[in-house]
C-alpha cells in the first residue's frame, strides 16, 4: 500500500527525491516481473513433461514444444542473445510466418462469427444487423449507385452513435479502473500472494 | 503540475470520499439492488454444469499483466477466477487456467490454491491446471485453441484484456459448441465478443465481478461511487455543452 501511494505521489509531485524513489520502485518491480518469465518457463516444462510421461492425448505435440524450446534457448545462449543474426532468422523464418498464417484465419472467422451474430434473436441483435448492413454497404462503391445517401448515413453511424457508444464505454472503463486501483492501493483488495 | 495531472488529482480527490462513504453504507447493511447482468447469472451455473458433465471450465484472465496499463483488466479476470475456484474446490474439479503474461502466473496459482486451505496436496494438484501458454497474442491464441480442441472443456470464460486474437479463440469455442462467456474493456474487441460469445460483459461490467458474484461490500460500494461520479461527469459535460452553445 505504501509503495503504491509513493508511486502515485511520484506521478503528481515534481520533486527530485520523490521522482527518484518512484523510478527506483518501478525499476525494482520490472526486475521482479522479469523473474516471472523464469517461473513461466518452469511451468511450461512441468506441464509438458507431465503430458509426455503420462502419454496423454497429444503428447507428441508436447515433445515438439519441448524440443523447439531447447533449440531456441540454445541458439539464444550460444549466439549472443535475441539480437543475433541466427535468432533473428529463427524468428523471421518460423515465428512470424506462423503468426501471419494464424492471423490470416481471422478473415474466415469474421465471416462465420458474422453469420452467427447476424441471426436476429433480440432487439440488440436486430440493431446490430441493421447498422452492420448500413456500414458494410456504405463502404463499397456500388452503394452510391444504389442510393447516394448510403455513404453519408454510414459516416454518420460511425461518427455519431458508434463514437458516442465507444466514448461511453471508455468513460465507464476509466471509472472502473480508478475504482479497482484505489481498492488495491487502500489495501481493500489483496490480489497478491499472501 | 500540468493540466492532466490536475484533472486526475481532482478525480482522485473526488473519488476517495465517495468510495469511503459508499463502502461504509454497504457495510452497514444498506445494500442497493444491482441491475441484472445475464453474464454473471450464467457464470453462477457454469461450474455446476461442468461438474455434472465431468468436464472442465477453461478460464483466461486475458493477455495483460500486473505491471502495466492493463492491470485493472487482469485483476477483473482474477476476480472471476477466484469465484470459479471457490465454486469448484468443493467438488475437487479446478478450472483450467491459461495465462499469457507470466506476472499473472503466481497470482492465478495462489487464487486456485486458496480455497483448499491447509490441504497442501490438493492445492498443489489444483495449481497444476494453471498453465502459462505464451506472451505473444498469436501463440497464446494457438495454445488456447489447442486446449479447447483437445481437452474435455464444458465452458470457456474469457474476461480480461484481449485483442484481435479473441476471435480466434472465441470461434474455436463456438465450433466445439462450448458455452462461452466473454468480456473486455477495449471497445475494439467488444464486437468480436458479441459475435462469438453466448454471454458478454462489456466495458466496465468486467470490473463488477466482485460485487455481483461474491457480494463483497467494498466492491458494491465502489459501484455506487462509480455511478455517482458518472452522473457528475454527465452533468459537467451537459453544462459545458450548454455554455459553449450559448456563449
Amino acid at each position: 500500500m505504501t509503495v503504491g501511494l509513493l508511486v502515485l505521489a511520484d506521478f503528481f509531485v515534481n520533486s527530485d527525491a520523490v521522482n527518484a524513489l518512484g523510478l527506483y520502485l518501478i525499476r525494482t518491480a520490472s526486475i521482479v516481473a522479469a523473474f516471472a518469465l523464469v517461473l513461466g518457463m518452469v511451468n511450461v516444462v512441468t506441464v509438458h513433461l507431465g503430458n509426455v510421461s503420462r502419454q496423454e492425448k497429444g503428447w507428441a505435440y508436447s515433445v515438439v514444444l519441448l524440443v523447439a524450446m531447447i533449440i531456441t534457448l540454445g541458439t539464444g545462449f550460444l549466439t549472443g542473445g535475441p539480437g543475433s543474426t541466427q535468432m533473428r532468422q529463427l524468428f523471421e523464418s518460423v515465428l512470424f510466418p506462423l503468426e501471419a498464417t494464424l492471423y490470416s484465419l481471422l478473415a474466415f472467422f469474421v465471416v462465420t462469427a458474422a453469420y452467427r451474430a447476424f441471426r436476429v434473436k433480440s432487439l440488440e441483435s436486430g440493431l446490430f444487423v441493421t447498422f452492420a448492413i448500413i456500414v458494410l454497404l456504405g463502404q463499397v462503391p456500388i452503394a452510391v449507385r444504389l442510393w447516394d445517401q448510403l455513404p453519408v448515413i454510414k459516416d454518420w453511424v460511425l461518427e455519431v452513435p458508434a463514437l458516442a457508444g465507444a466514448r461511453g464505454i471508455l468513460l465507464g472503463v476509466a471509472l472502473g479502473t480508478a475504482a479497482t486501483g484505489l481498492r488495491v492501493l487502500l489495501g481493500i483488495d489483496r490480489p497478491y500472494v499472501d | 503540475m500540468n493540466e492532466t495531472q490536475l484533472v486526475l488529482l481532482l478525480i482522485l480527490v473526488a473519488f476517495l470520499p465517495v468510495l469511503y462513504l459508499s463502502g461504509r453504507r454497504v457495510q452497514e447493511g444498506k445494500v442497493p439492488d444491482l441491475r441484472t447482468i445475464s453474464a454473471f447469472d450464467a457464470l453462477r451455473g457454469v461450474t455446476a454444469r461442468a461438474i455434472e458433465t465431468g468436464r472442465s471450465v477453461h478460464t483466461s484472465p486475458g493477455l495483460g499483466g500486473i505491471t502495466g496499463d492493463l492491470t485493472a483488466d487482469s485483476l477483473a479476470g482474477l476476480s472471476i477466477l477466484e469465484y470459479l475456484a471457490d465454486q469448484s474446490a468443493a467438488a475437487g474439479a479446478p478450472p483450467i487456467v491459461t495465462i499469457a503474461n507470466p506476472t499473472l502466473l503466481p497470482l492465478a496459482q495462489d487464487v486456485i490454491r486458496r480455497p483448499y486451505g491447509a490441504d497442501q496436496e490438493e492445492a498443489a494438484r489444483a495449481a497444476r491446471d494453471v498453465r502459462w501458454i505464451a506472451p505473444e497474442p498469436a501463440a497464446y491464441a494457438a495454445g488456447v485453441m489447442g486446449v479447447l480442441g483437445e481437452e474435455a472443456v464444458d465452458a470457456n470464460v474469457m474476461i480480461g484484456a484481449f485483442g484481435d486474437e479473441y476471435l480466434l479463440i472465441g470461434e474455436a469455442a463456438s465450433r466445439r459448441r462450448i458455452t462461452h462467456i466473454g468480456g473486455a474493456s477495449d471497445p475494439n474487441v467488444v464486437p468480436f465478443i458479441f459475435a462469438s460469445a453466448d454471454q458478454t460483459l462489456i466495458g466496465e461490467e468486467i470490473y463488477a465481478a466482485g460485487a455481483y458474484l461474491t457480494r463483497k461490500p467494498w466492491h458494491i460500494g465502489s459501484l455506487l461511487a462509480q455511478d455517482f461520479l458518472r452522473w457528475g461527469i454527465v452533468l459537467i459535460v451537459v453544462a459545458l455543452v450548454i455554455i459553449k452553445t450559448l456563449f
